[in-house]
């Protein structure tokens, strides 16, 4: 209660300042106009059809492409891990791609897509696949070999082995590494649709900024911090639903 | 044997890229690539653009590393300020970084000063979050054993604050970095007349696809490179908390 | 030298309050050493934190030389019972036992000799370089004593500091505190779950009731001055002192 009474009071501080900073004359506001224009703005353009067909797209965008990445990644990831000497003979390639920023592909995306949903999903698949499929190499590492080796003494068979001990073991994993993915995957959507222009969010503050609707701007900015929020929260609640069952809700690998 | 393991997946992948190659307009086969990349950045485009670039990158980078470090260690210390601050920080963690680059170009203009402001931007919310989540589990019994000792006021922030909150710290100057890198490509793909971005969209507008393609390999590279510098930088730092095995518990 | 007077504890929270301690009084003469020993969970814990200066009292006092402390007072040193986690593992051994001496400005030659000697005293002398957590538990817990032994402290305090550790090892360190607290006469008071222990080590057992805490008995160990493993335990006095001191333990879990 305590907390919320605080937080409620740094949010209407932050406000204040928003609001005072510019009418005081303290910045100029053209550029950070008061956080009441900004919110009337937000308001206005919450009632417009164009920027629910923005959202909708970007969310449509995030939600193809995580569904693709993580759906190839828990595949390749099992694979990967059950099958013995495939870890060894994949690491360094692995390890040489993960880093490659997503950003780097948007030259290839432009070329192949152009603006459009395709250059989005190639950015937020690249991006979001590494994020799972390394939880899922660290979760199916995590099986108990003693466990392992009951189940093979007892003839399971393969399939029976990743249906029964493989994928509960590394559920918690493939959870955390959905969680990673879904804040990058929001993250290279709005990029994609910032500097390719496919429709989205992201093209219409790039609108907005070139036509000098400066409002605008910081109202969309808004909108895509409190859509950021909701992803962070809805990936949680999903994750603590699905773990619901698990004895231990794990805490974070570092990777 | 090792080095059949190492090199064995990549060496049939440049095979199969070569394989599928052949006359295709979009994919050069990659010994194209290859005379392509020493053409292309083996020249004045070293210094001219990839240099002051990666120059951009580590100045906002260090930047927002000391910004997020110091204003995570007040916030994480007072559990008011915290549950003041909380709310307004995950905000602006959850906001995507690039949509800032359109806002601050409109403040900054669109020179080196924006480039950096954009960087640091993005990257001082994963270090200042993770920076006030380690210092608020600092040890209990560490703290009253400061207290016990005297120690206090700077040497108990260096000695005991920073190195206790050392591992989310270093995890989340680990996150920034690779939002760092995203930045530094975004803030030169507008607007810009040099940088890394800056040059592999023109190639790809000129069709100069194997300029295009060796440029992803060059920002490849580079995430690469940094990644290992600070995994270097990472085992170095956190020596002891990797010896105490702490990592694993 | 250290006066424990009415000291209370409650622990207040928003709709509950726990009464801790009720009232302790009690003193320590100094270059004493005296056990402190009660049932689990009768706030003993609390009690060493009030005394140390880092928990405040609800009521009563606790004066260090006639001055009520409010804060850790300069010459108190703790060895607290998680040893693992009192040490710096981000420095070495000997860089933890001499963090404290930094910051009392002790000048670097008569650091290097403290740190030596309380290294040596512990029998740590080549240890110096390694890691808290490359040694074994007991070994840690020898680098915290030589810590507090290297501060020069008036008074030292020790929350059940070898709770954790193994007999063996556990017989040793008792006979390295009574052998430190002979040489260096530093007034001691040392907290423990355990009997024996407690009959062991001290001149004076203060038993403890049951939470809220009351003193129940401030018993005089009149065992011969020396101590050690064997002798001193096989005494008839001895089975006696721990019999009476286990019966009001029973009594006041009652």
């Amino acid at each position: 209660m305590r907390r919320l009474l605080h937080g409620l009071l740094g949010l209407t501080g932050l406000l204040a300042l928003l609001e005072a900073a510019p009418r005081l004359g303290l910045v100029d506001a053209r550029f950070l106009p008061p956080a009441s224009e900004i919110l009337r703005t937000l308001a206005g353009e919450l009632t417009t059809a164009g920027l629910w067909l923005a959202l909708g797209e970007t969310m449509r965008g995030w939600a193809v492409g995580l569904a693709l990445a993580s759906g190839l990644a828990v595949a390749a990831g099992v694979v990967i891990g059950v099958v013995p000497g495939l870890r060894a003979a994949t690491s360094s390639t692995v390890e040489f791609l993960r880093p490659i920023p997503s950003v780097a592909l948007v030259p290839l995306a432009t070329l192949l897509f152009g603006p459009s949903l395709g250059s989005t999903l190639l950015l937020v698949v690249y991006a979001s696949f590494w994020q799972v499929l390394i939880q899922v190499l660290y979760g199916v590492a995590a099986v108990d070999p003693v466990a392992h080796d009951t189940a093979r003494s007892y003839g399971l068979s393969a399939w029976s082995r990743v249906r029964h001990l493989v994928w509960p073991t590394s559920l918690p994993y493939v959870m955390t590494g959905l969680r990673l993915a879904a804040a990058v995957a929001f993250i290279l959507a709005v990029t994609a649709e910032l500097v390719i222009g496919s429709p989205g969010l992201g093209a219409e503050i790039q609108v907005a900024q070139s036509s000098g609707a400066v409002p605008t701007v910081y109202a969309l900015i808004v909108v895509a911090g409190l859509i950021g929020i909701g992803v962070n929260t809805a990936v949680r609640l999903l994750e603590r639903r699905v773990l619901a069952w698990h004895p231990a809700v794990r805490e974070e690998v570092a990777g | 044997m090792k080095a059949v393991r190492l090199l064995g997946l990549p060496v049939l992948l440049v095979l199969l890229w070569w394989a599928v190659s052949g006359g295709s307009f979009y994919l050069p086969s990659p010994d194209r690539v290859a005379v392509a990349f020493a053409e292309t950045w083996f020249s004045d485009r070293l210094t001219g653009d990839v240099l002051p670039s990666v120059g951009r990158l580590l100045a906002g980078y260090a930047l927002a590393a000391l910004l997020g470090g110091w204003l995570g260690v007040p916030i994480g210390l007072s559990p008011r300020l915290r549950a003041t601050l909380e709310p307004v920080l995950e905000f602006f963690r959850a906001i995507p970084p690039p949509v800032l680059v359109p806002l601050i170009m409109l403040l900054a203009g669109i020179d080196t000063p924006m480039k950096v402001l954009v960087i640091v931007s993005g990257c001082v919310w994963p270090v200042l979050l993770n920076t006030v989540e380690g210092v608020r589990a600092l040890d209990e019994v560490l703290a009253d054993t400061c207290r016990m000792y005297g120690i206090r006021g700077w040497p108990r922030v260096r000695g005991f604050v920073l190195r206790g909150a050392s591992p989310q710290i270093m995890a989340g100057l680990r996150q920034a970095l690779s939002i760092g890198i995203i930045l530094m490509v975004i803030s030169e793909m507008f607007a810009s007349s040099s940088g890394l971005g800056f040059t592999i969209v023109l190639f790809q507008r000129q069709f100069q696809i194997a300029e295009m393609w060796s440029g992803i390999l060059l920002l490849g590279l580079l995430g690469l490179g940094l990644s290992l510098l600070f995994r270097r930088l990472e085992r170095w730092v956190l020596s002891w908390y990797y010896g105490s095995g702490a990592a694993r518990a | 030298m250290l006066e424990i007077a009415q000291l209370s504890k409650t622990y207040e929270s928003p709709g509950r309050s726990v009464e801790a301690i009720r009232s302790l009084t009690f003193d320590v003469a100094a270059g004493e050493l005296v056990c402190v020993v009660g049932p689990s969970g009768c706030g003993k814990t609390t009690l060493l934190r009030a005394v140390a200066g880092l928990l405040p009292a609800s009521g009563g006092e606790v004066r260090l030389d006639g001055v009520p402390v409010t804060g850790p007072p300069p010459r108190m040193a703790v060895v607290f019972q998680e040893y693992g986690r009192s040490l710096f593992p981000w420095m070495t051994v000997w860089q933890n036992v001499e963090l404290p001496l930094k910051e009392k400005k002790v000048p670097a030659p008569r650091r290097r000799e403290l740190v030596t000697q309380s290294l040596e005293s512990v029998g740590l002398g080549d240890a110096a370089r390694a890691h808290p957590w490359q040694l074994s538990g007991g070994m840690q817990q020898r680098v915290a004593i030589a810590r507090a032994v290297a501060y020069e402290p008036q008074v030292m305090l020790m929350d059940e500091p070898f709770a954790a550790v193994d007999a063996q090892t556990r017989a040793d360190l008792e006979d390295l505190i009574l052998r430190l607290w002979r040489d260096l006469e530093v007034t001691t008071l040392f907290v423990t779950h355990d009997i024996d222990e407690a009959v062991y080590l001290g001149q004076r057992v203060i038993v403890l009731s049951s939470s809220p805490t009351v003193v129940m008995e401030d018993l005089k160990i009149d065992l011969p001055p020396e101590r050690d493993q064997l002798g001193t335990r096989s005494l008839p006095r001895f089975g006696e002192l721990r019999g009476h001191v286990y019966s009001r333990i029973q009594a006041a879990r009652g």
